[in-house]
């Protein structure tokens, strides 16, 4: 087998011992998505909710529910590995051996990621009957397909923006509050709370500028039907695009850091 | 021939100070002063194919920054080293496959899952075929006696049972140096005697080269024929273990147990008394007086018992610890 196959089928066997930390960890996703739709309630209460964010009440609802999970589906948590490896030497133990540290963290994350992408996708499969069936979304097969190759990507995207976080252990020491922070205020800022442009087309440009946009509200808006084929092209583009950059980004800071830590110590 | 060959190998650290209390904290915030400590200063020696070589020192000498620059991990501010023919810090892939390091402190395996897990990671990183993966595995855990374990989660074994894992883990690749780094720490007297015979036994069996640091003379004694000393940074002793005690002055150890007790002043013509507790008396005797010296002592005292040791290796090893501070 090859190494990163068999570091890819570690990483679900690891996810599966421990199976309480992993269906907590999905009934944690519930809360967000409630308290947001109790927020909507109290706005949509007031008549012209609608006409100001742009959504009715329903594509508000849906849009909570998918970007909840879609959130969820792409949330890492390797920076704090990577920052003890860092911090506490255990990144020896891959420099001694022949393997790519990243190439090591990417499949291990991908592979403690399956079995949560495979209930995940059942609980979404369900999340998203529920919004054509009781709030009224319209879905080709299509789009569903599309939906998902946006969702490999975004997660791919994701893994690139939080390695990149990381690797600042380098420079600096303990930077675990930090993750906290950034980890919040990109999923506010990918749209994984609320939709970003019901705050005027400005906002909406710069969302679409920025890369966060691109783990959350992309695949949503694809689901939703809000995006039409030609933002849907130049989605993937910038999509691509932004997982190249952060892949470069990655490599350099890997390299540079790298230097410092074998000249520094470990 | 020479497998490892070490050329004037230095390596400076930079650090900053922190004085005691916030107020420390405070002023570091501004402003740190940079320091440097040089950790491995100009150490020079050469090991040949097969050899077990013990890397000693105390705390903070550079034991583990030299292993660290052996095996790649550090780059070392100037000197050379060779292994096998690769410099270390380049880390080729090819130099990767040739060699292990184990760390008593840290752990190589995945803390979660089975260590046949991990071993299995380590044959498809070292791309190892299945029979010779599986006589690996079958020979090495059997010598370990750690075959009933194979399949229980690293987390849940003891810190004995572990250190024979990483070990394992560490040979999936069968690599020809390995590096042993404070193996035996913490570790209770049987775990540790069963890891030295395995480690002599595997040694002899398998001609693979070794450089190991321990605290525990004992792992020394019985594995290393030569001894690389280094304090404070520095090569103080390079050379076969059992000369250390001739270069410490070829001193014997007299114990004797009186019928009664023997006055104290008595003893001390015979030579330097170490220690007295009540009847038993330890001597210390050049080594070239010892005939003369005991059937002195057999003739004119009243003795019960009478035993000659050497001078413990500890003790010498501190002394020449000792000597290079005071020379400093």
């Amino acid at each position: 087998m090859k190494p990163y196959r068999c570091v890819f089928r570690m990483g679900i066997e690891k996810s599966l011992e421990y199976r309480a930390d992993f269906f907590l960890s999905l009934f944690s996703a519930v809360f967000p998505i409630i308290i947001q739709t109790f927020l909507w309630n109290y706005l949509y209460g007031n008549e012209d909710a609608a006409a100001l964010f742009g959504y009715t009440y329903n594509e508000i609802l849906i849009y909570t529910l998918l970007a909840g999970l879609v959130s969820k589906l792409v949330q890492t948590g390797l920076e704090y590995q990577v920052n003890e490896d860092i911090k506490l030497g255990g990144l020896n133990k891959y420099l001694v051996s022949p393997v790519s540290y990243g190439r090591y963290q990417l499949f291990s994350f991908l592979g403690e990621k399956a079995p949560q992408l495979v209930i995940m996708g059942a609980v979404a499969a369900g999340m998203i009957a529920f919004s054509v069936a009781v709030l009224g979304l319209e879905l080709s097969p299509m789009r569903v397909l599309i939906f998902i190759v946006s969702l490999v990507l975004a997660l791919l995207l994701n893994f690139f923006i939080f390695y990149s976080v990381a690797l600042l252990s380098f420079w600096l020491t303990d930077v675990n509050l930090m993750f906290g922070t950034v980890s919040i205020v990109l999923v506010v800022v990918s749209g994984g709370v609320f939709p970003l442009d019901i705050f005027g087309e400005k906002l909406e440009l710069l969302v679409n500028l920025l890369p966060f946009g691109y783990t959350t509200q992309f695949s949503v808006n694809i689901i939703n039907g809000r995006f039409g084929w030609t933002q849907i092209g130049s989605g993937f583009l910038c999509q691509l695009f932004w997982i190249g950059f952060f892949g470069i980004l990655a490599r350099c800071m890997w390299k540079r850091g790298l230097k410092r830590f074998t000249a520094v110590g470990g | 021939m020479d497998i490892i060959k070490v050329e004037h190998l230095c390596k400076e650290f930079s650090y900053y100070k922190k004085e005691t209390g916030l107020q420390g904290s405070l002023k570091n915030l501004f402003h740190r002063e940079i320091l440097t400590k040089e950790a491995v200063r100009n150490v020079s020696f050469a090991v040949e194919k097969g050899e077990i070589v013990g890397l000693l020192g105390p705390n903070g000498a550079g034991k583990t920054t030299t292993l660290k620059m052996l095996s790649g991990i550090l780059f070392p501010t100037s000197g050379n080293a060779v292994i096998d023919g690769f410099i270390p810090w380049e880390r080729k892939n090819e130099f990767k496959r040739r060699f292990s390091i184990v760390m008593g402190q840290k752990n190589q395996l995945w803390w979660d899952l089975p260590a046949s897990d991990s071993f299995y990671l380590n044959k498809c990183i070292y791309d190892i075929d299945d029979a010779a993966y599986r006589k690996t595995v079958e020979e090495l855990s059997e010598l370990l006696d750690v075959r009933e374990l194979m399949n229980v989660q690293v987390r849940r074994l003891s810190l004995g049972e572990r250190m024979k894992m990483e070990i394992l883990a560490a040979l999936i690749h069968r690599p020809q140096i390995l590096f042993l780094d404070e193996l035996t720490i913490g570790l209770d007297i049987i775990s540790q005697q069963k890891i030295r015979d395995f480690l002599q036994y595997y040694n002899e069996q398998t001609k693979t080269t070794v450089i190991l640091t321990s605290h525990y003379m004992r792992d020394i004694e019985a594995l290393c024929r030569r001894a690389v000393i280094i304090s404070h940074g520095q090569l103080v002793y390079d050379g076969e273990l059992s000369k250390i005690n001739h270069l410490m002055g070829d001193k014997k150890l007299l114990t004797l147990k009186g019928i009664g007790e023997i006055p104290a002043e008595k003893l001390a013509a015979f030579g330097r008394v170490r220690e007295k507790k009540g009847a038993e008396t330890v001597l210390e005797v050049p080594k070239d007086k010892l005939r003369e010296t005991a059937s002195a002592i057999l003739s004119t005292l009243h003795v019960e018992d009478f035993t000659v040791t050497e001078v413990p290796l500890e003790e010498s090893i501190a002394l020449i610890f000792k000597k290079e501070v005071d020379s400093l």
